[in-house]
């Protein structure tokens, strides 16, 4: 028979199983915590400080620029015993205005009150050491660019708040905000050809006196820009201009009438369409009337040039003839398949209207055709004159770095495109391109001088924007280098003349020259050869 | 035997307090300490970071151009005496390049009045 519990024995038994569900759920918690969930407690994470944009690096990896932990300080002032003092030590220390501080302390209604935004770590220190109570640091950022001017228009800058303003910073403002806490976003830039092409445009624009300079190395293949520069420039660091410092990047917000160069492109729409051949000879003459209108050129030229030395040597009158062949409707289109007739979208945020007339008539079709009459930012027509040398296809310049053909829609044949390269490196060996022509490699090109408006209407005849479009290597170009100079003035050197042939095209050749080897690209042998007899 | 077991129970009741306040103890502790190295691991990337920005500013092309051309006397090497393997000679009689073209490369026609910008002032 069985004996029943006792009353002691229940009340052992029930609390021996509450012990016992006490000691399981403790020890449940504890394979838990110990095993499934790891503690996050312990405040701060490891990793990078905290970032309020992510890093841009160039092609290779190089930083451009990167959020550096800096602290904004501010006061309360009801805890500063001597409040003018106080003022006086934190705006010798900080750079502060007394006054505003002053002014702040003594400011009831402000519990706090700003002192400095976005203090170095040896400021920091040179506050703490003040001794004040009452100061708060707020950690921040601030934007530090390592190559300083090099890259400065491009870039861009950010506002005190960390947002991107101008430049690419503003341009791909959502992306580094968006990746600030994984990789770096990488451009197209390549540091290397940036610093290159920036320091022979800084010299050829101190060498001619210019007012700007500017140049573009861009992937005819891939749209990536290489490099942009534009003269003057700033120091994106202090964000204090000197000078004649400027942060105005005129190979994207500007436009100009940018003259011969704009030849390259009548001339492709000559080819595509076969109104001529490049043996086909022009008579040129000492001035060409159109109505009310006479052509002129801006050197001596034969009385009869084929088209191919049209172009050569930048006949302005042989030029017109030609273009009016295409028509003003067909001139239109054909610029406006190249991108020319609208904006230049791409990661830049600042970009130009092109100025075109709105009356296309026979005149106007003359003088487009070799580059007056219609005004384009350098960076969209770079996009074009690629588009002629990349094999016809359209390409839109990007500044993220790539690796995949981006070329496009068909905008003219290959033929044609093949063809255009001919009669560019005919430019370069026989024709005004000729200080272009460098050791080692076929480089293909055109200059362009184009003569200013005048404030009050006209042109003025010695005011010139000379630039030069050069493609290389010329039998399967990969690249192309846009250099231009506003209003350059002629050496002793240069006789005393300021033509592109004289100031942009050595210029481009000394860029080639020095980032060809930099980019891999093979040297041509028959080239070598022939500097070597 | 109750009375053992009971206070068996009370005894282990006592232990696993005291074990729980120590390992409670350790854990606070290796918390703050965990929370000064996470700091202090912060920092150490805040001057790295400071520190890659600084070696990107010293090892800057504009400044290694000038410390080539100031110290070392380096000037710009014109495209055309840089070389590649396919056409490099081959050794003995045969001088035809490797990809048989006919050039032999070195030339020394290279203009040597290449001056690099930062050598112009710049």
């Amino acid at each position: 028979m069985i004996e029943r519990a006792t009353i002691y024995q229940r009340r052992m038994v029930i609390g021996a199983v509450i012990a016992a569900a006490a000691f399981a759920l403790v020890g449940a918690r504890l394979i838990d915590v110990t095993l499934f969930k790891p503690s996050t407690a312990g405040g701060d994470q490891i990793g990078r400080p905290a970032m309020a944009r992510a890093d841009m690096v160039d092609r290779n990896g190089e930083l451009l620029a990167r959020d550096l932990p800096v602290a904004d300080l501010y006061a309360r002032p009801h805890t500063l015993d001597d409040k003018v003092e106080a003022a006086r030590e934190l705006a010798r220390t900080t750079g502060a205005d007394f006054s505003r501080l002053l002014e702040g302390f003594n400011n009831t209604r402000h519990p706090y009150v700003l002192v400095a935004r976005q203090l170095t770590p040896d400021a920091q220190d040179r506050v703490m050491h003040l001794g004040l109570p009452g100061l708060e640091f707020e950690p921040s950022a601030k934007r530090y660019y390592p190559d300083g001017r090099a890259t400065a228009q491009l870039l861009g800058v950010t506002d005190p708040d960390g947002k991107g303003v101008s430049g690419l910073e503003q341009g791909l403002d959502a992306r580094l905000r968006e990746a600030a806490t994984v990789a770096p976003v990488q451009l197209s830039i390549d540091m290397r050809v940036q610093y290159i092409l920036a320091s022979e445009a800084e010299a050829s624009r101190q060498m001619f006196h210019a007012k700007k300079a500017g140049g573009i190395v861009m992937d005819v293949r891939t749209g990536e820009v290489l490099a942009m520069v534009s003269l003057p420039d700033f120091d994106p660091n202090f964000r204090q201009f000197t000078g004649d410092d400027s942060d105005h990047n005129i190979m994207a917000a500007d436009r100009y009438e940018l003259g011969s160069v704009f030849k390259v492109l009548s001339f492709a729409l000559a080819m595509e369409d076969h109104t001529t051949r490049p043996d086909e000879v022009f008579s040129i003459g000492n001035g060409y009337r159109i109505g009310k209108f006479t052509i002129h050129e801006a050197e001596h030229m034969p009385a009869t040039l084929t088209a191919r030395d049209v172009l050569a040597h930048s006949s302005n009158i042989g030029t017109a003839q030609i273009a009016m062949r295409s028509g003003p409707v067909r001139q239109a289109a054909f610029l406006a398949s190249l991108g020319l007739l609208g904006s230049l979208h791409c990661e830049l945020p600042e970009f130009a209207r092109p100025l075109y007339p709105t009356h296309w008539g026979t005149i106007e079709t003359a003088t487009i055709g070799f580059g007056h009459g219609i005004a384009v930012e350098p960076l969209a027509y770079v996009s074009a004159a690629a588009t002629v040398v990349n094999g016809g296809r359209r390409i839109i310049p990007t500044f993220l770095k790539t690796d995949v053909d981006r070329r496009g829609a068909q905008v003219i044949k290959p033929e044609t495109s093949a063809e255009m390269r001919e009669l560019l490196r005919y430019v370069v060996t026989n024709g005004t391109g000729r200080k272009a022509d460098i050791s080692g490699y076929d480089v293909g090109g055109k200059t362009g001088s184009a003569e200013k408006p005048g404030p009050h209407g006209g042109y003025q005849s010695h005011v010139l924007v000379t630039s030069f479009l050069a493609a290389f290597p010329i039998e399967a170009p990969r690249y192309i280098v846009f250099v231009l100079l506003d209003e350059p003035h002629g050496t002793k050197e240069t006789g005393g003349l300021a033509l592109a042939g004289l100031t942009t095209a050595p210029l481009a050749g000394r860029v080639i020259s020095r980032i060809a080897p930099l980019l891999g690209v093979p040297q041509k042998p028959v080239t070598v050869a022939r500097e070597n007899t | 035997m109750v009375r053992i077991l009971n206070t068996l129970c009370v005894a282990l009741v006592g232990l696993s307090i005291l074990a729980l306040y120590h390992v409670s103890e350790q854990t606070r502790v290796a918390k703050f300490e965990l929370a000064g190295i996470n700091r202090q691991i912060n920092r150490e990337h805040a001057t790295i970071s400071v520190l890659q920005t600084e070696w990107e500013r010293v090892a800057g092309p504009a400044r290694i151009q000038e410390l080539a051309a100031n110290r070392l006397g380096l000037t710009g090497t014109p495209a055309v005496q840089m070389s590649s393997f396919e056409t490099l000679p081959r050794r003995g009689d045969d001088s035809a390049p490797l990809n048989n073209s006919p050039i032999a490369q070195a030339n020394v026609q290279a203009p040597a009045n290449l001056v690099p910008a930062a050598r112009r002032g710049l």
